[in-house]
């Protein structure tokens, strides 16, 4: 090939769209020797290549969808109380649905919404969305105040958007470390201002017995706050506190703040309205207001987690945990590299053994690497975490990947006769239209597992997925374009 | 290429089909049967049944492993490369508290899989959803490009038989139904009609004598195959070596049920293709 065809080839867009990717993709990997010597990347890797633990957590809760004669409002109060525990109407378009933030099984619940003059049609384990979301928040605020940087926290969400796990991924903890994390709780507190800067305890985190979600008062006001619910003794306490320090007689000189961990995370005085009323009784419901608009509302939503001090607004059970080791981890990558070294190899020996021609063999083999490399850097770009199943996704890649190329290059040397460039294009799209069709089928077979959270399994199908775009949008029409040039030397 | 002489011309569509309907009839049996037993047509693992997966590098013997944890419910060890795969039945939080405080003690750089039943159970379902959806899924694809019943359906029945006899082969020789052979049979799904579509390809829509086509689409096609196969050998090899369990099923599973396609394309979809075309379908 002189140069003047090379420089025809490089400038066909079929050619210069696979060379720019793969520059592109060399760049967003960026392989590189880091401080210490060692060879780094920016590629970014799951839990099974590099130490870390995984805990999935399951909500000890059901939606419940009911149907009753009662008025409703009444109705969801009498089952909280019969129930022992908050329940919470789901938002919901089309139905009627409670959330019961309590394991029940159905039958246990049956006779308690009979006697309420309800009845039960649709029962399913965990938890409304909005509510998956809370405890996603709260355990995010959790991690994050304890300095872990590398934490993954996924709600798995049905169709019917109940949500019964939560999946909690944190790099670079062991499990026993993870354990603990997770359960811990923070430490809450509020004081009350006294003269000046100076503060005295009021209540610690124990004594409040639930904390509601943020709410506007009244309603339709957008006025925001979060409502929360004082022990009796609490009750009794903070009155005390509010008499004995004068914030009942000047409530504007004796702020109320909250702690958490020896943080201020509020302060506010009390309402002339809450400020009589204490005077003469010990109150168990409270409302801290936050504000009006979307501050209000930000605020609200971060003040009732603050409240519950890391306690989750669900009990959760887990329901699965793992974790690898750092030197594990280290030795499964050095092997998924191998893997995938050895089988490019063993590929290109193979398709050595069928065209005995190098000048054949070699774009081919180049072609599936350049599919790998391509692949790497969208993984590098989106910050996808590699685990196993990706790389074996990577690896199948390339044994389909380069299928695809044999079709094409048979098909093209139909008869063992190199064709006229008319002839070369029709072999070429009739190649192709074989591809396109095993293609979907691949997409096809891998899209519930792409949209399922079947745990790890996703990565792995969105990969195979992409693997396939690469192939038949960029590096396959490249290759036709290349094999046709060789083989009309 | 000289190494493998396949005279298609030579047999009928009858001679053909007849070896791989009986492997397939024997393998519904077969799951048929274990469907009965257990109540799952492959046997599920840990992934889907619940418990405690265990990979350790070591050089310790089965026996002294088994003495270490004769406490728990140790279900099985297993040779992998130089470390062994523990499998743990379903204990309750603190007894696999204990466990893994016993594991870091005794084997600091294990890696541990705990699966709770109910999760397993939520697994499972979802599992079988996927399997039927990527099955219809690719068989709309196929019923949609060809558009004619019979060879459609002969590349459909094909990917079935695939799967079937995999599943059953599985479960002779012992690999459970977890995430990463899910995963395999599902790629398995996709990939297996590769060869099938181009034999209905070069078969249907283009010209020139029958044998020839078949013959040409042969030579394609099991280079087509062995690519693949070699990908997904050289990647058992290492597994084993390197002890990951979940390469080692998705690769073994992968393996299993290429040979099987091999079969299925060139036996079962040829056949009814030829008689297909034989009979007058098709230029």
């Amino acid at each position: 090939m002189n140069s003047k065809e090379l420089k025809a080839l490089v400038t066909d867009w079929r050619v210069a769209t696979l060379l720019i990717l793969i520059v592109l993709s060399v760049i967003a990997i960026y392989p590189h020797i880091d401080d210490q010597g060692h060879l780094a990347s920016n590629l970014q890797y799951g839990l099974d290549l590099q130490q870390g633990s995984w805990l999935q957590l399951e909500f000890r809760a059901e939606v419940v969808g009911f149907t009753t004669d009662q008025p409703v409002d009444a109705f969801v109060t009498n089952l909280s109380k019969k129930l022992d525990t908050e329940v919470i109407a789901v938002e919901s378009t089309n139905s009627n649905h409670l959330e019961i933030r309590k394991y029940y099984s159905q039958s246990d619940l049956e006779p308690v919404f009979a006697s309420e003059q309800g009845k039960i049609t649709s029962y399913q384990q965990g938890v409304s969305k909005s509510t998956a979301d809370t405890v996603k928040r709260v355990l995010e605020n959790k991690i994050n105040t304890l300095g872990t940087k590398d934490a993954k926290i996924n709600t798995l969400t049905g169709l019917n958007n109940v949500a019964r796990f939560i999946r909690v991924e944190l790099a670079g903890v062991d499990m026993k470390q993870a354990q603990e994390i997770v359960g811990k709780q923070g430490k809450f507190e509020i004081r009350i201002q006294t003269t000046g800067n100076q503060t005295e305890h009021v209540l610690s985190g124990e004594t409040i017995t639930s904390v509601q979600t943020p709410s506007q008062v009244p309603a339709g006001s957008d006025k925001w706050g979060v409502g929360f619910t004082l022990s009796e003794s609490g009750a009794a306490a903070f009155r005390a506190a509010a008499i004995k320090y004068g914030a009942t007689s000047d409530p504007a000189k004796h702020n109320l703040i909250m702690l958490l961990d020896n943080t201020s995370v509020y302060s506010a005085p009390l309402s002339e309205d809450l400020a009589g009323k204490l005077q003469s009784d010990p109150i168990r419901q409270l409302f801290a207001s936050t504000g009006t608009g979307k501050s209000g509302t930000q605020q609200a939503t971060n003040l009732e987690i603050h409240l519950r001090a890391g306690a989750l607004p669900v009990d959760v059970t887990i329901a699965g945990s793992g974790g690898v080791s750092a030197p594990l981890g280290e030795r499964y990558k050095t092997m998924a590299l191998l893997a995938g070294i050895f089988a490019l190899v063993t590929v290109g020996l193979v398709i050595y053994y069928r065209y005995r021609e190098p000048s054949i063999v070699l774009p081919m083999v180049l072609i599936n690497a350049s599919e790998i490399i391509i692949l790497l850097g969208f993984i590098s770009l989106i910050k996808f975490q590699m685990d196993l199943p990706t790389i074996a996704g990577l690896i199948a890649v390339l044994g389909t990947g380069i299928d695809q190329l044999v079709v094409i290059t048979d098909e093209i040397l139909h008869e063992g006769k190199v064709p006229s460039p008319n002839l070369y294009l029709k072999r070429l799209s009739r190649a192709l239209s074989i591809i396109i069709v095993a293609a979907a089928t691949v997409v096809i077979a891998m899209v519930p597992l792409a949209l399922m959270d079947l745990s790890t399994l996703k990565g792995f199908a969105i990969i195979t997925i992409l693997g396939v775009l690469v192939g038949v949008i960029v590096t396959r029409p490249a290759y036709g374009k290349i094999i046709m040039q060789i083989l009309s030397k | 290429m000289g190494l493998i002489n396949y005279n298609i011309e030579k047999y009928s569509p009858k001679q053909l089909v007849i070896i791989p309907l009986a492997i397939l009839a024997v393998s519904l049996i077969l799951l048929t049967l274990t469907m009965v037993a257990t109540g799952m047509p492959v046997t599920p693992g840990i992934d889907f049944s619940g418990g405690t997966a265990v990979t350790v590098i070591t050089t310790d013997t089965k026996e002294q492993i088994t003495s270490y944890f004769a406490d728990y419910p140790l279900v099985e060890v297993s040779d992998m490369g130089n470390g062994k795969f523990l499998k743990f039945g379903l204990m309750d939080d603190s007894k696999y508290k204990s466990l893994t405080s016993l594991i870091n003690q005794e084997y600091p750089d294990a890696r541990i899989d705990q699966i709770g039943e109910t999760f397993g159970k939520t697994l499972q379902s979802q599992a079988v959803l996927a399997l039927i959806f990527s099955f219809i899924g690719m068989a709309i694809v196929i019923f949609l490009s060809f558009r004619t019943f019979v060879p459609s359906g002969a590349v459909v029945l094909s990917a079935f038989a695939d799967m079937v006899m995999t599943a059953a082969t599985m479960n002779i020789i012992g690999i459970p139904l977890s995430l990463g052979t899910l995963a395999a049979l599902l790629m398995l799904i996709g990939y297996s009609v590769d060869s099938d579509i181009l034999l209905t390809n070069r078969v249907l829509k283009r010209q020139g004598k029958l044998n020839d086509k078949l013959t040409g689409a042969f030579h394609t096609g099991i280079i087509m195959t062995s690519t693949t196969l070699a990908a997904a050998a050289a990647m058992l090899i290492v597994s084993w070596l390197g002890s990951i369990q979940i390469l080692m099923d998705i690769s073994a599973v992968l393996l299993i049920g290429l040979i099987f396609d091999v079969m299925n394309t060139w036996l079962t979809n040829v056949g009814i293709l030829k008689w297909y075309v034989l009979k007058g379908g098709g230029k």
